[in-house]
């Protein structure tokens, strides 16, 4: 619609102009009158012939490199378009014949003119496009924001199972009863943890030693709940805690491994963490006991996929992800430049 | 007097259970179980009317111990996971309470149950058939002398009729089973396990070659030398899957 709108202006604009000048030009030896009725049909026509420029400006963009290029095409199309003026001037006059009074015209002033409107035009069509382009600029920047921001609200979703959410508040209710300031506690350990994780999750790169925090926090919560089911094992030395990391890389693989894991046993288990820094390269294993017989075998389920993706995202696909299980104990190791 | 065992892994969703129960003069706790095969073995010992039963549980999940109860009691589901929910209602024999579990909901599934008493109870392994995720990820099996196998269903090679019963062959091992060949081969993945005789159901996965036994019959060698017959229409299955 709006397009439409500026294409009718666009050639409005064109016609009048040309039927002003022209019947100016005539109207040294000419009647006003009759200056214009015998101006009005190749002023419409040059409007079209204006309107037309637009395929021209369209198909060959401002920002496209070979400017030269460009211009040769303008004064290429300029000079055609007022050739075709005067040609369709010529006969025009010639059909119209001698019926009313001569009419002379200067042809080298309508040629000209053509040129003139007809650059004008194209500079009118050019302005139109590059304000287009830059509205356009504009909302896809704004898009990509509303899109990264809701990429960023999914990965959340995607970290954080909400059964544990669910799991962990029926504990909470279970202590109200027995234990009430336990149950206290545990509502604010929930708080701190989901916190924590909506601040670290917005930083592009955190360190081990936050991650590791949360890490912690989480598994706090999961110990309320298990109880002596789950026993956990945390090794990081000094120089690996440190290292920056992407925020949230290592949380959903502890959650794999307390869901699929330890909760997937009778008896539960340990969950071994380790991190070193050797050589530059930051390595951390999660090791955690596994049932055989579970129902999900595959192993890499979206939380794998999900730290295997952004591994390699981060690190130009220098990092190494590798994931497997013997003797009834399931492994995640990184390997990560630092 | 309701007779009540409750299942769950969690020592504090047992807890919450207990102490909204306490409140009910007409309930009676008679067993805790902190798994499946607790579970199991308390029903058979206890014979209990009602049953709250997590699902998410290590081993045995709530509908495999649905399964190899030999006695049906009132069954009331406890459970964060509410994709269940559905398809419990839609069998509407019994309840389903979300966690964090609401005391008046607890309440409400008790008196739906004391107004039932008497009337026939659906039988729990049906319940449990028409709860369970299709296609089945593994069979539990109870054996005589009360252990419980679990086998992933990627192990088994073929599973033969034999009266009312099954033979679950794994791996030079075998399992029997009180379930109609029909019944398993309905819940099995149909691009997997293939009804090749009127009684095999076959692991295509583990076939070597076809061999044409006699006119319109065949055998098929599995991996490790076994020959399981095939029929016409069995083979006729076969070829549409191969």
């Amino acid at each position: 619609m709006k397009r439409l709108e500026l294409a009718l202006y666009a050639f409005a604009a064109v016609t009048i102009a040309a039927l002003a000048s022209s019947v100016f030009l005539l109207s040294a030896k000419t009647p006003i009158g009759l200056a214009t009725a015998a101006a009005l049909p190749p002023s419409l026509l040059l409007g079209f012939i204006g309107l037309a420029s637009r395929y021209l400006c369209r198909a060959m963009p401002l920002q496209s490199a070979n400017r030269s290029s460009i211009a040769a095409a303008v004064i290429g199309s300029a000079a055609a378009a007022s050739g075709l003026w005067v040609l369709i001037w010529k006969s025009w006059i010639a059909a119209l014949g001698t019926r009313f009074a001569p009419i002379e015209i200067n042809y080298q002033l309508i040629f000209a003119l053509g040129l003139l409107l007809y650059l004008t035009t194209v500079a009118v069509q050019y302005l139109v496009l590059e304000i287009e382009v830059s509205r356009e600029a504009e909302e896809a920047a704004l898009r990509y924001r509303v899109l990264a921001r809701e990429a960023e609200l999914r990965a959340f979703k995607a970290q954080v199972d909400p059964h544990f959410l669910f799991n962990s508040l029926n504990a909470v209710a279970s202590l109200c009863g027995s234990r009430p300031d336990d149950a206290r506690q545990m509502a604010q350990r929930l708080a701190d943890f989901f916190r924590l994780i909506l601040r670290l999750g917005a930083q592009e790169r955190i360190t081990l030693a936050e991650e590791m925090d949360l890490v912690t926090r989480y598994l706090d919560i999961e110990r309320v709940r298990f109880g002596e089911r789950l026993k956990t094992n945390i090794r990081v030395d000094d120089a690996s805690a440190q290292c920056l990391v992407p925020p949230l890389l290592l949380q959903p693989l502890v959650e794999n491994a307390v869901r699929h894991g330890v909760a997937s046993v009778l008896e539960g288990g340990t969950i071994d963490i380790d991190a070193t820094l050797r050589d530059g390269m930051l390595r951390i294993v999660i090791d955690n006991p596994a049932d055989p017989d579970r129902v999900d075998q595959s192993g890499e389920g979206i939380g794998m996929k999900n730290a295997r993706g952004r591994l390699q995202t981060v690190s130009d696909g220098k990092a190494v992800f590798q994931a497997g299980e013997n003797d009834g104990r399931f492994h995640v190791s990184i390997e990560l430049p630092r | 007097m309701i007779r009540t065992i409750i299942v769950d892994d969690e020592p504090l969703a047992r807890d919450v259970l207990r102490e909204y129960l306490a409140a009910d003069e007409d309930v009676e706790i008679v067993a805790e179980c902190a798994n499946g095969f607790e579970a199991v073995k308390a029903v058979a010992e206890h014979d209990p009317d009602l049953l709250l039963l997590d699902i998410q549980m290590p081993k045995l999940d709530g509908f495999e111990v649905l399964e190899l109860l030999d006695r049906s009691p009132n069954v009331v589901f406890v459970t964060a996971h509410d994709e269940y929910a559905l398809r419990a209602f839609e069998v509407h024999a019994l309840d389903y309470l979300l966690k964090p579990v609401s005391e008046a909901r607890l309440q409400s599934a008790l008196q739906r149950i004391k107004q039932q008493s008497g009337n026939p109870r659906p039988e729990a392994g049906r319940l449990a058939s028409a709860l369970r995720a299709k296609p089945l990820q593994r069979l539990v099996v109870r054996q005589d002398d009360g252990t419980i196998q679990i086998v992933p269903v990627a192990r088994i090679d073929y599973v033969e009729a034999d009266d009312e019963a099954i033979v679950i062959h794994t791996a030079g091992t075998t399992l029997r089973k009180q379930q109609s060949i029909g019944d398993l081969a309905q819940a099995l993945d149909p691009g997997r396990f293939v009804r090749v005789h009127r009684s095999v159901l076959l692991n295509i996965e583990r076939i070597e070659k076809l061999e044409l036994y006699a006119k319109d019959s065949r055998v098929a060698i599995l991996r490790d030398g076994t020959k399981v017959p095939v029929s016409r229409s069995g083979y006729a299955r076969l070829k549409e899957l191969l």
